[in-house]
């Protein structure tokens, strides 16, 4: 029992921490919106290229910025981590009884209420734009819980790196080497049809891209290669995506983990 | 094995190899208010660390109210409150959500935790600025808070780390004020500090430690006995009116060929510390000494022991006191680990 109750409050904690800095969230988000706004509108020729050319590029980029928006979001909570060891409030933590897995559940929590919260503020924006999901109101839901899933397994990542450099620079410097890169290889942007051919292989194995064309079906109602459209939910890209976001998941949480017990001990 | 601390033969080796911990063994009874002192370094913020589960032992045994560190440490985190050396509250946070999370935190009872919270703003004077981010709280309000977050679940045992350093010295008076009282309830109190005056005034007993090893241990009055005498502080002339750099080792060649009832000479910062029995009949006698020897003297006192003579002796340094500056220099250079 009190591993939840333990759980909740550390998650209130850093809910109160957001709200309190907004400057954190308006710079998670600034890239997404800018994207959004303005990298769609540069690109809008593309849309006809992509695929069939049945799409507005804004409604085929949504899927990479609300993903985009994932990475940078669940890349903060690594650092918020390291605030908590130098500042000594994780040592203040430790003296007291308090459940010690439950101090990683309540953080891993806030990144992805807050990821989620992130992503319902970029749909809404897109919505604006005159993107909403093939699908329907389920299509949402959808985005938003493999939005969720992927958050928590990148959080995962990102406190890995905390945990084992100490350092917040650190796993900002990572962040920023490995999110464009991972991005730009994968179909987050473009099709796997619009890439050199080295790079369709590269896209293929990249898990970005396994999550984003799940995140774009529900959206477009479309296949993966953008060819075929009003096919309503593809399932099997969907249930693709789970797997492979569980295993990252798995793994990076469980270093996590093992790297939490030794901080701890 | 009957004091509410129990200490024995305690080692810590750091994984990098350095002995921060040689094998201590103290105990502290019940309702105490015991000093924990050293220069810096000498290994008492490991020793903390180990007696609040905070850090693994490398070997010999420590229990505190008959846990053992080990084997009970989920006990002994229920009945002790720990605060660290560097102030550490949430600035994110107003005061009384730092103390509500801090008895989330110790798993006490909602109506508990309110009831407490309100009684620890009003005890540390924090009340009116309750409702207000910690992050805008003066450097001795954090530190008030951070003791009251210490308090929350009624602790049988504080373990405080500096817990007035860097602080004015109102804001210093006031906790020493508010320790004593809490002593008086019957809290014991395990205190590592620089303020020798106030552990003089306030411990029953102390320890000094230094180089990992405790070097002396006892009640203050007993330990200045120890010492059984005055100590002679002499500053000499800068050295080069003095006819070279060697003032110290010409000056300690008089005291050993002229005087007999010296006890003790140590190097301080402004000369040397003689320590001999009725230590104000000699100073005519030193001073006709020195200028015999052309060691011009700039100032000469006597005093009889205190604990920082007891200090210096056992660890052949002064304590020295970090005024409120050096907080500033931590905070601009990053924080120092002891």
């Amino acid at each position: 029992m009190s591993f939840f109750a333990d759980a909740f409050h550390l998650f209130v904690r850093s809910m109160k921490k957001l709200v309190r800095n907004p400057i954190l969230v308006f710079f998670s988000l600034f890239q997404p919106i800018i994207f959004l706004l303005l990298f769609t509108q540069l690109f809008s020729g593309l849309g006809r290229f992509l695929g069939a050319g049945l799409l507005s590029y804004t409604a085929f980029a949504t899927a990479g910025i609300v993903l985009q928006n994932a990475f940078s979001s669940a890349f903060q909570s690594g650092t918020a981590v390291v605030d908590d060891i130098k500042s000594g409030f994780l040592s203040k933590m430790l003296a007291t009884p308090v459940n010690r897995s439950a101090i990683l559940f309540g953080r891993l929590l806030s990144d992805v209420f807050r990821v989620v919260v992130q992503t319902v503020i970029i749909l809404i924006l897109a919505y604006a734009l005159g993107v909403f999901p093939a699908v329907g109101a389920i299509g949402y839901l959808l985005v938003i819980f493999i939005v969720a899933f992927f958050g928590l397994a990148w959080s995962g990542i990102s406190l890995a790196l905390g945990l084992k450099t100490k350092s917040a620079e650190t796993v900002f410097g990572i962040a920023g080497a490995v999110t464009f890169p991972l991005l730009f290889m994968s179909t987050a942007l473009v099709t796997a049809g619009f890439m050199p051919g080295w790079m369709q292989t590269v896209s293929t194995f990249n898990p970005v891209s396994i999550a984003v064309n799940a995140i774009r079906n529900p959206i477009t109602g479309c296949n993966v290669n953008q060819t075929m459209c009003n096919i309503g939910l593809d399932w099997n890209t969907i249930l693709q995506a789970f797997g492979v976001i569980g295993g990252i998941g798995i793994v990076t949480l469980g270093a996590t983990l093992y790297l939490f017990r030794k901080v701890v001990s | 094995m009957t004091g509410i601390i129990d200490v024995s033969q305690l080692v810590k080796t750091y994984g990098d190899g350095t002995k921060a911990v040689k094998g201590i063994s103290f105990s502290v009874n019940e309702g105490e208010f015991f000093g924990f002192l050293g220069p810096n370094g000498a290994g008492k913020s490991t020793t903390i660390k180990i007696l609040t589960t905070l850090l693994q032992k490398t070997s010999g045994s420590a229990s505190v109210a008959g846990f053992d560190v080990v084997a009970d440490a989920p006990k002994i985190r229920k009945i002790i409150g720990v605060q660290n050396q560097d102030t550490v509250v949430d600035e994110d946070l107003t005061g009384r959500e730092n103390l509500v999370l801090q008895g989330q935190l110790q798993q006490m009872h909602a109506t508990a935790i309110r009831e407490r919270v309100d009684e620890l703003l009003k005890i540390v004077d924090l009340a009116d600025a309750a409702d207000k981010r910690a992050g805008f709280y003066s450097g001795g309000m954090k530190k008030r808070l951070d003791l009251a977050t210490t308090l929350v679940h009624n602790p049988k045992i504080l373990f405080l780390d500096e817990p007035t350093t860097g602080l004015d010295p109102q804001s210093r008076a006031a906790i020493w004020a508010y320790l004593k009282k809490l002593n008086e309830q019957g809290i014991t109190i395990f205190i590592t500090t620089q303020y020798l005056e106030e552990v003089d005034r306030l411990c029953r007993r102390l320890a000094i430690v230094d180089l990992g090893e405790i070097v002396a241990q006892g009640s203050p009055a007993d330990l200045k006995q120890e010492i059984g005498a005055d100590s002679i502080s002499l500053g000499f002339e800068n050295s080069s009116m003095n006819g070279g750099g060697d003032t110290r080792k010409r000056a300690r060649e008089v005291l050993q060929n002229k005087f007999d009832r010296i006890s003790n000479v140590v190097d301080s910062d402004i000369g040397l510390t003689v320590y001999a029995k009725n230590g104000s009949y000699m100073v005519p006698e030193l001073v006709r000494a020195f200028d015999e020897a052309q060691i011009r003297l700039s100032t000469i006192g006597v005093s009889s022991p205190t604990l920082d003579d007891v200090f210096l002796k056992h660890t052949g340094k002064r304590i020295r006191v970090e005024e409120v500056s050096s907080t500033n220099m931590r905070g601009m250079f990053g924080r120092r680990r002891r």
